[in-house]
């Protein structure tokens, strides 16, 4: 199937106001603390006070007044006390083994939140304290020293040809390490969930939350109730990036535990403390590289020990890590290619999914190691990459076909073009002395795969529905019904547009009612820059079901049986040239048929292959591409340093909404920078240090560069309307890009994340290169 | 002990007997139900609970209710619709994308109007300034100072000075 020119589209491509923009312009919009349940207490954590030892007794002050406060202890939990992610290891409460600082002991509710907190700080715990092992450094200590000591959560090995003999071949070999520190999604509404016990024994969980179905099995299980008994539903979400994809079910769970033994609805509302110490943050990561490059600058072959830190538990970091390592190699050509992934155990809060999902840490490392193997080669940063990278018809690091919609070279090509960079290049100071300002340009090139990793899409089927039904004023309406929210980045919107697009309507006639598992069917989660991709096109192709239908109910019995079409809003006979509006004909269907549900689901083109055990196959059904350049200027009397300009081009296949589009990019950019040059966590006495937004400091209106940012648009072949992903893209090359401009600038290079201005004073010192 | 007040919010007379220390943000939100004032850090770092009180834009999670002087004109985002500029701003951030997921927003825009009140001439400079103290996680903020822009070139006269 070829995807339509982008002129056969009415809708999609527009860039039309979010649906729901009036509300949140007004204050309307409703957030998990904003409303109302009547009878609800407060609940609270008791939390672990070391962050590695050997739970032996809890109990409680006497002396507290314990006759308006509910308990739950692990006793108390009818089911399974496991939340099972991808790895059976972590409990709701622990009741033995102790593994972060923090983890919950107990959970406690009472009429008022004050009450709460009081009545959680009124416990007695008794632990026997093990040395504990908190940082990515101690833990890369053990792992260089015998990797053997450490607690393993996931591997994960990729085999292309063979790296060992081709490293000898090179004629050049570099080793390398690079690392990344924690980040924190730092959605600016914290983590928040109500569950309300309901007469019928349903348990309703209403909440912040990316991933509905997440919830449901996790809750089910634990709570020792069958499917039809838990209702998730979706508040308006402020802001997730990741952050709210695994984590809400642990506080779903504490909430519907709480209210389980209370039978009464209960709200917690994390506060920005709270948040910061016990949510998911960006793995911290390490990357080992050898790579070997001929001196025509030909990439011989690759090997890589990427490595992340998993925090207590599994959760999702298999995946990250898989993730990771498809991106650890990716971009370029290479025959030869051996990485080995791992995740090990430390005592902090288990580490979990942020936009991009282990790409931006691997990126970060490659993309500034390509930096190192041009000008070992004596070549460019961007010839080297014009040389290497991958075209259509090229193959990827795990064998996988590049077959169509490749943004490369285009992106690249257009970049480089856009902002002068050889010439540009041309003029870095590259740490020259007796100038008070350093200028450096730097580049990054990368693909971010849309969708599942491997064979996840194939697994999911993932379920769409669309529902023709009347509105309360008794117009007709078409309601997408999918379990992909909305959480800022426009699903509420695009979804909409697509749907209206295939069904020849506008898209006033479609809305997006807040995802509720009682109404919608699985459409998976709400990650990995899937939705455009994956639900969109399955959207696309039940709007087309449903407009086939309703054309023939038109046809039957409004134009006696002559061929009818929807277009423009209008059911024309092609006959005798009648026609009358989609509300009126939609409005027929309605009295003569009641509600009507159409249901589709999403298959995997045949042609992508998969092979999870060996990695071997197509580990993306699409890439998305995009090309980042960074320019800075260093004060060689501070050290500091600011990113002037950011010239960058995506490739995301179709764009549905450029606005939005555009706003994703920008967006994500900025937290790029964040996590490039501003935001550090370090673990002091076992506990973030940067544990409040005074402390934790992300980018704000003054601290961005200015922005010159475009698409290419390569659509992706396989499905209408042809998009691919944009969400997570943006995060995955700013960071390597403005290392890569501070060494032009200073000649140092800094193979740590966050850069730092102490970081690069550091360097510059040692490598003599500061005068004063 | 309580303490009494006379407040215009939102150009509506309102007697409140409140706790002279209770934040203002929990008056307006729990006492008052204007639940579009939104609690994003507890300790004024991010903006998202930005209201004006008598023209000064003030974070309601920092204020106490006693802080708030009888007679103390007070705006939050509840309030915007009931004017013109706040309408032109309204559909300014509408129409240029810049609310995504819509926490910071109501505070953002709260800034927006207080800013464009007292100067509706403010170039893109004097926005990023003005509102350096509201912190946005999604937009990367060129799409706010766009819309900011577009809505202080059609700023109705009626509601400058």
């Amino acid at each position: 199937m070829t995807v339509q020119e982008r002129g056969a589209y009415r809708v999609i491509g527009q860039g039309i106001p979010r649906l729901d923009a009036a509300d949140k312009v007004s204050g309307k919009a409703e957030y998990a603390d904003d409303f109302h349940v009547p009878d609800t207490w407060y609940g609270a954590v008791v939390r672990a006070p070391v962050a590695c030892g050997k739970l032996k007794s809890l109990s409680r002050d006497p002396a507290f007044d314990w006759s308006q406060v509910a308990v739950v202890t692990p006793e108390d939990i009818p089911g399974n006390n496991i939340v099972d992610m991808m790895g059976r290891d972590m409990p709701f409460i622990a009741h033995d083994e102790i593994q972060y600082l923090g983890e919950p002991l107990a959970l406690v509710a009472a009429p008022s939140l004050h009450v709460a907190k009081q009545a959680a700080a009124h416990f007695k715990v008794d632990v026997e304290e093990r040395p504990a092992l908190l940082t990515l450094q101690e833990m890369v200590a053990v792992y260089k020293e015998d990797p053997a000591k450490l607690h393993k959560l996931s591997g994960q090995t990729i085999r292309k040809g063979d790296a060992a003999s081709a490293l000898k071949d090179a004629d050049i070999v570099l080793e390398r390490e690079y690392t990344a520190g924690h980040q924190e999604q730092l959605y600016i509404e914290p983590q928040g969930m109500v569950a309300i016990p309901e007469r019928d024994g349903t348990m309703f969980i209403h909440g912040s939350m990316q991933c509905p179905y997440y919830i449901n099995p996790e809750l089910c299980e634990t709570l020792d109730i069958p499917p039809e008994k838990l209702r998730v539903k979706q508040s308006a979400v402020g802001g997730a990036f990741g952050g709210k994809e695994e984590f809400p079910t642990l506080i779903a769970g504490y909430c519907a535990l709480l209210a389980l033994k209370t039978k009464r609805p209960i709200k917690m509302i994390y506060d920005r403390n709270q948040d910061i110490l016990y949510s998911t943050k960006r793995h911290p990561s390490w990357s080992h590289y050898r790579v070997g490059v001929m001196k025509d600058g030909t990439i011989r072959a690759i090997e890589c020990d990427f490595v992340l830190d998993g925090g207590a538990y599994t959760t999702l970091s298999p995946v990250v890590m898989y993730r990771g390592i498809l991106h650890a190699a990716m971009g370029y050509r290479c025959e030869n290619v051996s990485i080995d992934g791992h995740v090990y155990r430390t005592n902090t809060f288990p580490n979990g999914a942020f936009r991009g999902f282990g790409a931006p840490q691997a990126l970060w490392a490659w993309e500034s190691l390509i930096d190192e193997l041009a000008a070992a080669c004596g070549m460019t940063p961007d010839a080297f990459r014009l040389k290497n990278c991958l075209h259509e018809g090229d193959v990827t690091p795990t064998g996988g076909l590049l077959r169509d919609s490749v943004g490369s070279p285009e992106v690249l090509e257009k970049t480089l073009e856009r902002c002068q960079f050889a010439e540009k290049w041309q003029q870095c100071s590259r740490g020259k002395s007796g100038e008070r300002l350093w200028y450096g340009i730097g580049l990054s090139f990368f693909a971010h795969g849309s969708g599942f990793t491997g064979d996840g899409e194939a697994r999911m089927k993932s379920k769409v529905a669309l529902d023709l039904e009347t509105r309360a004023d008794g117009t007709p309406i078409v309601n997408v019904r999918v379990s992909s929210t909305e959480m800022g980045q426009g699903t509420g919107t695009i979804l909409p547009q697509v749907a209206a697009d295939a069904l020849g309507i506008d898209v006033t006639h479609v809305d997006y009612p807040m995802p509720d598992t009682f109404k919608v069917p699985d459409s998976g989660p709400t990650v990995a820059s899937r939705t455009a991709m994956v639900v969109g096109s399955t959207i696309y192709s039940a709007g087309q079901k449903m407009k086939a239908d309703l054309e023939s109910f038109v046809s039957e019995t409004l134009f006696d049986g002559q061929p009818t079409e929807l277009v423009e809003n209008q059911f024309r006979a092609e006959y005798d040239n009648r026609s009358i509006p989609f509300v009126e004909g939609a409005a027929a269907y309605l009295a003569s048929h009641g509600p009507f549900r159409v249901y589709d689901q999403f298959k995997l083109p045949d042609y992508v292959k998969w092979d999870q055990e060996n990695f071997v196959g197509d580990a993306y059904p699409a890439y998305a591409w995009g090309c980042n350049v960074a320019e800075v200027e260093v004060d060689t009397l501070t050290c500091e340093f600011r990113v002037t300009k950011v010239t960058a081009f995506f490739d995301i296949g179709r764009i549905l909404n450029p606005v939005l589009a555009m706003g994703q990019v920008q967006g994500g950019l900025i937290q790029a920078l964040g996590y490039a040059m501003m935001e550090k966590l370090a673990i002091k006495a076992g506990k973030y240090d940067a544990d409040r937004m005074q402390t934790y400091v992300i980018p704000t209106s003054v601290d961005g560069p200015e922005m010159d940012l475009h698409f290419v648009e390569y659509p992706w072949d396989h499905c209408q309307p042809g998009a691919k992903g944009v969400g997570e893209a943006p995060m995955d090359g700013l960071a390597p890009a403005i290392a890569n401009a501070l060494e032009a600038a200073s000649g140092v290079r800094l193979r740590d994340l966050p850069l730092t201005p102490e970081r690069l004073f550091e360097e510059l010192s040692r490598s003599q290169r500061l005068t004063a | 002990m309580k303490i009494k007040r006379t407040w215009i919010i939102n150009g509506e007379k309102l007697e409140a007997e409140v706790p002279p220390m209770r934040r203002f943000l929990d008056v307006l939100r729990e006492d008052l139900q204007l639940k579009g004032t939104k609690e994003g850090c507890g300790e004024g770092e991010c903006g998202a609970c930005t209201v004006i009180v008598n023209g000064e834009t003030v974070l309601s999670c920092l204020l106490a209710a006693g802080q708030v002087p009888d007679g103390a004109t007070v705006t939050t985002v509840e309030g915007l619709e009931k004017t013109l500029g706040g309408k032109v701003l309204q559909a300014a951030y509408i129409e240029k994308g810049a609310a995504q997921c819509g926490f910071c927003i109501p505070g953002m825009i709260v800034s927006s109007y207080a800013l464009l009140s007292r100067n509706p001439t403010t170039d893109a400079a004097q926005i990023r300034e003005a509102h350096a103290g509201n912190i946005c996680r999604c937009t990367g903020y060129d799409k706010i100072v766009e819309a900011i822009q577009s809505a202080a070139e059609q700023w109705p006269v009626e509601a400058k000075g």
